[in-house]
């Protein structure tokens, strides 16, 4: 029954293992680098989110090169959003990454580049100036870290636009806002009417964020909102805290709709406030109309709803035609994977990536893909209202704000979120906010 | 006989476990090189104030899911222990929570507390209408009642085994004696299932450390920080925040709060043999 | 040789719910507190199950626009035909693979280890029981990178065998911890008889100690079973093809980039429920005679 010491020893030395795991996990990785992503000889592996309508129009990108290069094919895996978050890191982590890296760009892309774990394509992009021209120049920027750019610009474009219900806006007399100010005085209108000016999913935090965001961009232009992310300091500025004062005085005023932070974005309860005629306005990014189109009925067809690019806030010195959201989606190539599925990925990029074929897929779906000379395209859609003034913001803008929980770094994209849900709880006050900020910003 | 069971918990609970108390001693993204930084993560993580926060979270709600639990389980347990065969049927319905996952639970109860589409509109009922998921105390009361819901209905069940147990003739005894319901209930019932709330409780307590989908899903640890145990505070700091040193010195505070409460549990469970022997 | 602990266990493996005179508190003596907790407590777990399954068969455009507990007009099984043409019947197999092929070896090595620590004694013992216990506040999401790394270099990536052994490993800790105090109040006479009747320990720890332990082992087979069937983590991680999926990521199948399609992911959760359900209504009295077997003392 009693287990003797040489039995015990024969198991302890089980645990040097440990140290061979632990040095694993540094960037030297073992050499089957690429396998987690199923090594396919010469093709390649390609990992990306699942979920309508984005999941089929990957795939069938993926089909259309495999049947064109038979002999280099993809494989691609899908995972749902959260997952992926969750996977790629373990996959990165361990040096099992799959040869494509389906990704967000900014904050975290500059992580992989400072780890050393994804391809410099600043010459493949200077040998295929083709492939660089068809794209939106502004997608770019996501892209690049130190003047390099590491990711192919991939999908589309995703402003974040301020939405609105006409009917609502018919039973109260009123016009849409031209000014910050028109919205501070539609607020107690539509209150007094039992409606909730503002739709907000306030517990995903992001849709929080891209109020501050439209603030920041308003009142202080694009400088102030790039400067945040980098200098410290630079949320305690006098512009800075005003903008903060001006969403907890948007709080205090009852603009969004009551019990905003129980709501969540993902179950598209945000939305359905809109679509139902429960709250008049509401921001969110683009792809919103396509889930309107899809869950609100008569809603979209009817021409109830309404959109328009964030107000000009008054006193503010930034450009009311800047924006901000996501300047696209980016693929990454993996530094560990082999030349011949490097290779294979590059091809992928130059042929299947935004081919005509895609643009159409993602046009139908009421999305406007990131790439140039799509207008007729756009003009033959059913949604050619919408989709022209997505691409007329996207074009027109002469600074596309990538959203700081992408842009930044993960741990002060986390900080951020966090005091931004503290900052709507009305917990914190906006010294607090930007005291907090101060300690992750720009050391 | 013990060797089946400690290898493969060596090979994939005490190693990778190794591998988390090593990385506590390095400044690792998650993504590039590990760099050894001594005691950095560990220094950083014992002075952030987020972690007594997340004890605090932590052991609150293992404390108020404990006290929720506990008397409704008995409670449950004692009825469904009665011989009527309706009993039978709420059994069955009681125990459905149970078969679902922590995330499809979660997803349930966002819908149903949304204040413009949940229960209060389904029902009616202004009151419910609140802001449930947005107020921290609100919040921390939630993860109390969806944890209970899902787990009162095992632990009723090994209460009912246990009621089952207790032998008629010392409820017998006690009707001759004259003792009432209650009477009995508290000097029979109670002392006889020491042994099971033991059982349950250690099942709770140890159970409510690793509650990790549920409020992931539910809250992501919010509003705020206000739902954050510690579980959660991990997988921000090193999933979200790429800290994985500090990351994993939470989880080695972690292991070690576990092995306490574990101990004190089976301190609990080992007295309660003893005055069993007495008494037997 | 008896298979119970002392002389009131006598009817210990009885089925429950048969009409049984002189055991049961009389039910002439309605326990209102008792009554009245069971059936509020019915309607607060009907409530939510109630609404996955109406909700799971209304389309997801009507999701929002209807009283939430009314039933849908416009009855659709669509939810259901995209879930089973998601390969249901595929990851429902795996799920069962992973959930046995993990919960009986768990429960059989945990067993065997806490017949271990409680007959033996020495500091060996102590500590590898003292290392269990501390195993029981592992948090997965922790030591999940060092997991992968070590599936991998066995070469077992993306195969069910991946995702069973860690959860083996994640069931050992609490399986041990019922089953030592559970094998603890077996009274040490009947040990000491059957090494006078000259068995061995091997025979003892099957013989003696299996059949009595029967409730404990049901409820750290029930516990694990759920625990390692719901689990999301380790498939996740430590899987990639959708050969090799698991009932809970399929259900996250239905979760896009930016939403969820909540009637499809209800349909799923019902169709993931449902089985065990059934498994759950027909082993009911197996299951509760394990329990009632010997929870009382």
């Amino acid at each position: 029954m009693t287990t003797s010491r040489r039995t015990f020893l024969k198991f302890a030395v089980g645990v040097p293992l440990t140290g061979a795991a632990l040095a694993a996990c540094g960037s030297s990785g073992p050499s089957s680098a690429g396998s987690g992503g199923g090594s396919t000889g010469s093709g390649a592996s390609y990992w990306y989110l699942s979920g309508p309508p984005g999941e089929k129009i990957r795939t069938d990108t993926v089909n259309r090169f495999n049947s064109a290069n038979p002999n280099t094919k993809i494989k691609g895996t899908t995972f749902q959003n959260d997952a992926y978050k969750t996977k790629i890191k373990t996959a990165i982590g361990a040096g099992q990454s799959p040869t494509i890296i389906w990704g967000w760009g900014g904050g975290g892309l500059r992580s992989y580049v400072q780890a050393n774990q994804v391809e410099d394509l600043t010459s493949w992009f200077g040998q295929n100036a083709a492939v660089k021209n068809r794209l939106f120049p502004s997608s770019f920027g996501a892209a690049t870290v130190d003047g390099k750019i590491y990711a192919m610009p991939a999908e589309t474009v995703q402003p974040i636009v301020l939405y609105y219900n006409k009917k609502l806006f018919d039973q109260i007399g009123a016009q849409p806002p031209q000014t910050y100010g028109d919205i501070l005085d539609l607020v107690p209108k539509f209150n007094a009417k039992g409606i909730a000016p503002f739709s907000l999913g306030g517990q995903s935090r992001w849709t929080n964020m891209m109020w501050l965001e439209f603030f920041y961009l308003r009142l202080g232009g694009s400088e102030l909102f790039q400067r945040v992310m980098t200098e410290k300091g630079a949320w305690s500025d006098p512009v800075s805290l005003k903008g903060l004062q001006m969403t907890q005085d948007l709080v205090k005023a009852n603009g969004f709709v009551k019990g905003f932070s129980s709501i969540t974005a993902d179950s598209n309860a945000d939305q359905a406030l809109l679509y139902r005629g429960k709250a008049a306005m509401m921001l969110h990014g683009s792809w919103s109309y396509g889930i309107q189109v899809s869950n609100g009925g008569k809603f979209v067809p009817d021409g109830d709803l309404g959109w328009m690019n964030f107000p000009s806030v008054d006193g503010g010195t930034g450009d009311p035609a800047d924006t901000v959201g996501n300047p696209g989606q980016y693929l990454s190539i993996s530094s560990k994977a082999t030349a011949a599925e490097k290779e294979t990925a590059k091809n992928f990029f130059k042929t299947a990536v935004l081919s005509p074929e895609e643009n159409k897929e993602w046009i139908d779906t009421g999305q406007v893909p990131i790439s140039t000379g799509t207008e007729s395209q756009l003009n033959a859609s059913k949604d050619k209202d919408f989709l022209n003034f997505v691409y007329g913001i996207a074009s027109k803008a002469k600074n596309f704000g990538q959203s700081w929980d992408q842009a930044l770094d993960p741990t002060a994209a986390e900080t951020l979120l966090d005091n931004i849900s503290k900052l709507f709880q009305l917990s914190i006050s906006p010294q607090q906010f930007a005291d907090n900020m101060n300690k992750v910003i720009g050391q | 006989m013990v060797l089946p069971a400690l290898l493969i918990f060596l090979a994939f609970g005490v190693i990778p476990l190794l591998g988390a108390l090593g990385l506590s001693f390095t400044t690792w993204d998650g993504i590039g090189a590990i760099h050894p930084s001594g005691l950095t993560s560990w220094r950083a993580t014992l002075t952030d104030p987020g972690l007594p926060h997340a004890l605090y979270v932590t052991f609150l709600i293992m404390a108020l899911s404990w006290a929720f639990q506990t008397p409704m389980s008995l409670l449950l347990g004692v009825f469904l222990a009665g011989r009527q065969r309706y009993r039978a049927v709420l059994a069955v319905v009681y125990f459905v929570p149970l078969l679902l996952s922590s995330a499809a639970i979660a997803i349930t109860y966002k819908a149903l507390l949304d204040p413009n589409f949940g229960l209060s509109a389904g029902l009616g009922v202004g009151f419910l209408a609140q802001d449930w998921l947005g107020r921290g105390r609100l919040a921390v009361g939630v993860v109390i009642f969806i944890v209970s819901w899902q787990y009162i209905p095992f632990h009723s069940l090994i209460y009912q085994a246990g009621v089952r147990q207790i032998p008629v003739s010392m409820y017998e005894a006690a009707q001759l004696d004259g003792a009432g319901r209650v009477r009995q209930f508290f000097s029979i019932t109670l002392p006889q299932l020491k042994y099971t709330i033991i059982t349950s409780s250690t099942l709770m307590v140890v159970g409510s450390l690793t509650f990790f989908d549920l409020i992931w899903v539910l809250t992501a640890g919010g509003p705020a920080d206000a739902t954050r145990v510690l579980a959660v505070q991990m997988y921000i700091k090193g999933f979200q925040g790429n800290q994985m040193g500090p990351a994993s010195a939470i989880a080695v505070i972690l292991v070690f709060v576990g092995l306490g409460l574990a101990l004190l549990l089976r301190r609990l469970g080992g007295d309660a043999r003893e005055s069993q022997t007495e008494g037997a | 040789m008896a298979t119970t602990l002392t002389p009131d266990t006598d009817q210990a493996g009885e089925a429950p719910g048969r009409s049984h005179s002189g055991r049961s508190q009389s039910p002439r003596h309605w326990n209102w507190p008792g009554g009245l907790a069971g059936w509020i407590w019915l309607g607060i777990v009907i409530i939510p199950i109630y609404w996955i399954i109406i909700t799971s068969f209304k389309t997801s455009a009507n999701y929002f626009s209807a009283n939430p507990l009314k039933p849908p007009t416009d009855l659709t099984f669509e939810n259901y035909k995209l879930v089973i043409q998601e390969h249901f019947i595929r990851y429902f197999f795996n799920s069962l693979v992973v959930t046995l092929g993990a919960v009986v070896p768990a429960v059989l090595v945990s067993f065997m280890a806490a017949y271990a620590i409680v007959r033996g004694r020495g500091r060996f013992l102590w500590s590898t029981n003292a290392l269990f216990l501390a195993g029981l506040a592992i948090p997965l999401q922790a030591t999940i990178i060092p997991i992968y790394l070590i599936i991998i270099r066995l070469k077992l990536y993306d195969s069910l065998l991946a995702i069973i052994l860690p959860s083996i490993a994640f069931a050992i800790p609490l399986s041990v911890l019922v089953l030592t105090n559970f094998i603890r109040d077996v009274p040490n006479e009947l040990f000491e008889s059957m090494r006078v009747d000259g068995a061995s320990e091997w025979g003892t720890l099957w013989h003696l100690a299996f059949p009595l332990s029967r409730p404990a082992l049901v409820t750290v087979t029930i516990y694990n079973g759920l625990i390692i069937w719901n689990g999301f983590l380790l498939p996740l991680v430590l899987t990639q093809s959708p050969e090799r999926r698991t009932l809970p990521l399929a259900l996250s199948a239905f979760q896009g980039q930016y939403t969820v399609n909540v009637p499809a992911v209800l349909a799923s959760v019902v169709l993931t429920t449902l089985p065990i359900l059934v498994l759950y209504v027909v082993g009911r009295r197996q299951l509760l005679s394990g329990l009632t077997a010997g929870f009382g003392k």
